[in-house]
């Protein structure tokens, strides 16, 4: 009898806890599917603007290589800040003394002696 | 009746699930693959695989050719129509007269193009002007950032990518990439999916043995000795003369690669590979390392030329001045032909022969770049009766400017031929090597002691009484050879009385070099010699270049120029 009753109520509450169950599962697999195919959406966009900030960085970058190219930073550089080539025969010779004293740069090898 | 009405209603009901279970049988089992493919249609975007060449590095790792996406206009003939102002509005914009783009445009098919690879600003007022049955395309297009600097190295592409010239066309292997297509999910409204897979093939890398700046040198300088000689072209190979690594090679004119197929094919010549000439005097090289390997002559040795000429085959040759009793070293020095006929004729026509072959004249240098020639010299058996008193002296041979640089690097290296290269690593595109050919192939050619003594002998031509004082440059000793040859007139097939080839070939610094260079002026008007006309060249680019490596300074004390301590 006590058996019986008990099986009744695990009827009553099982059966439409796995229903419920089972349509919240069926519900949640909907939902996650469409919130997929939402992502989907989002990064179809995302990469479409990605392809075309891309697109604007080669221009860019084509245009630095382009602006840093050594005839046009010689042609620009000389006639607007006196840039020239290193040229060895106009090394500075550097010295520095042993004791605690500035550094003196000539053309001259020999002004590098202590004044 | 309710009985009745009841079976009426489940007669309908069942048999309207019937027709629905028949329909669903037919669409999911009968029809299916037909349905299911044409869902896929509709479901599925196809796209081209973008494919981007690789770049093209110089020995820095400076960009000289990228890729850039630009967007191509096309047109759909079905949709179509617009109206004669729209035309006029379009026709400026893609660069085509009104009539002629129209009339380019057949009546049938769905796709035509009208312009490719349009810069982006053009593509963006094509867009502004809505116009229906216009469309665009993305497309990689190659671009030359450096204009024409190495134009004749790099090469170029055409529309399609497709190589052309040059290093493209060389290492399209490793450049290039291969495409396909790449399936994308779409909605109803033409919305797509990503689909996480990335629609770019990329080629591997290029990284060359060019230096930018060296290379702007070469030209800035060529480009003033075209302009001060009024000559009709002009060309220069500096190479590192111990791994045969190509620093610059240019010629004039030159084109710009970025609109490489509209440039004339006179400029688009390699003269450094393609062009052979005869070499004149720098020639003499072959005579003088053959009779010191031979022993047949010391620097010492004298040579009786003070008659000034010397008649071969009955054709006199003369010197340009009368030098009287002169040593071996001074043969060369002074650029004596009829010291070199007499030298020659020691050595015999079948060491000549032999020891221009071991020198690489006669033959591809094997330089990784498209159409090279072999130049030529004569076998001895075919010899005619003036041939050993023109050979000798650069004459009845044809070799590459490139050649000749190679032959000189041999005397520069202590002996030993290289192999000229201009790629020195092909890199993946995340940048791994996959290739490295910084160790160049070489083969020795000569004792050390001969380069060395002939070196000895070239640095003497830069010096007082040498043919070539104008290449000597500040700070360093410079070895080298002038060369003034007369050019064959395409008219009459006889050497021409006014078109001369004029060349300096050399090295510096001349006991530790680190470029070997020839320097070429075809055709110069007002002088010919190549001690006038080539060895200023030289001197200017070497100046530079030695500036610009740090080079030190052989004429102050110390090993260093720039003298820095604490």
């Amino acid at each position: 009898m006590i058996v019986g009753r008990r099986r009744s109520i695990g009827k009553l509450v099982v059966t439409p806890f796995l229903i419920a169950l089972l349509l919240i599962s069926v519900f949640a697999l909907v939902f996650v599917r469409s919130q997929i195919v939402k992502l989907e959406y989002r990064l179809g966009e995302l990469e479409k603007k990605k392809t075309l900030c891309l697109r604007e960085r080669k221009v860019l970058f084509a245009e630095k290589t382009s602006q840093l190219s050594f005839a046009r930073l010689e042609a620009s550089s000389q006639s607007q800040d006196g840039f020239v080539l290193p040229d060895r025969l106009k090394v500075v010779q550097i010295g520095k003394h042993t004791r605690s004293m500035p550094s003196h740069a000539s053309f001259k090898e020999k002004q590098l002696a202590e004044p | 009746m309710r009985t009745g009405r009841a079976v009426i209603l489940h007669t309908a009901v069942v048999f309207g699930f019937l027709i629905v279970a028949y329909r669903l049988t037919d669409l999911m089992l009968f029809d299916h693959e037909r349905l299911a493919r044409r869902a896929k249609q509709q479901h599925t975007a196809v796209e081209d695989v973008q494919v981007r060449r690789g770049i093209i590095f110089d020995r820095m790792g400076r960009e000289l050719a990228l890729n850039l996406d630009l967007e191509s206009l096309y047109c759909d003939p079905k949709t179509f129509a617009p109206s004669w102002e729209t035309i006029r509005m379009l026709a400026p914009l893609v660069d085509r007269e009104p009539q002629k783009m129209l009339s380019r445009i057949p009546d049938e098919g769905r796709f035509v193009w009208i312009k490719r690879k349009l810069p982006p600003e053009t593509a963006d007022k094509v867009r502004a002007l809505n116009i229906e049955g216009l469309g665009f395309v993305t497309e990689a297009k190659r671009f030359y950032p450096k204009g024409d600097l190495a134009s004749h190295v790099i090469g170029f592409v055409g529309i399609d990518n497709q190589p052309l010239e040059g290093i493209e066309l060389q290492y399209d292997k490793y450049l290039g990439a291969k495409g396909g297509k790449v399936f994308r999910e779409r909605d109803a409204s033409g919305r797509t999916l990503s689909s996480g897979i990335s629609a770019e093939a990329k080629g591997n890398n290029i990284v060359l043995t060019i230096d930018e700046v060296l290379q702007r040198i070469v030209e800035k300088e060529l480009d003033r000795a075209l302009e001060q000689w009024r000559a009709a072209a002009a060309t220069a190979v500096m190479m590192d003369p111990y791994s045969g690594g190509i620093l610059a090679l240019a010629n004039r004119p030159a084109y710009d690669p970025n609109a490489g197929g509209s440039a004339p094919g006179f400029e688009k010549r390699n003269r450094a590979i393609t062009d052979c000439y005869e070499p004149g005097s720098v020639f003499k090289i072959v005579i003088g390392v053959g009779s010191l390997e031979e022993k047949l002559v010391t620097p010492n040795s004298l040579f009786d030329v003070s008659r000034g000429g010397i008649e071969v085959g009955g054709k006199v040759i003369r010197d340009v001045h009368k030098y009287g009793v002169i040593t071996f070293k001074e043969v060369i020095q002074k650029s004596s032909n009829v010291g070199s006929i007499m030298a020659g004729m020691r050595l015999g026509k079948e060491n000549i022969y032999r020891y221009a072959k071991l020198l690489g004249i006669g033959e591809k240098t094997g330089i990784d770049l498209p159409g090279e020639v072999s130049g030529w010299i004569p076998k001895p058996e075919h010899w005619s009766g003036t041939s050993l008193g023109a050979i000798p002296i650069g004459q009845e041979v044809a070799v590459t400017p490139l050649q000749i640089v190679r032959a000189y690097a041999a005397i520069a290296n202590g002996g030993y031929l290289v192999r000229p290269h201009i790629v020195s690593e092909v890199l993946s595109p995340d940048r791994k090597t996959l290739a490295s050919f910084r160790d160049g192939e070489r083969r020795a050619v000569l004792s050390a002691k001969t380069a060395e003594t002939f070196k000895e002998i070239l640095k003497s031509v830069t010096e007082d009484g040498g043919t070539a004082r104008s290449a000597s440059v500040d700070g360093n000793l410079v070895a080298g050879k002038t060369g003034t040859a007369q050019m064959i007139d395409p008219r009459t097939k006889r050497y021409s009385k006014d078109k001369y080839v004029s060349s300096f070939v050399g090295f510096v610094p001349a006991d530790n070099p680190r470029i070997a260079m020839i320097v070429v002026v075809y055709e110069p008007k007002g002088q010919i010699y190549g001690g006038v006309v080539a060895a200023p060249v030289f001197r200017e680019i070497a100046r530079q270049a030695l500036s610009y490596l740090n080079v030190p300074r052989e004429d102050v004390p110390g090993k260093q120029a720039l003298l820095a301590w604490r």
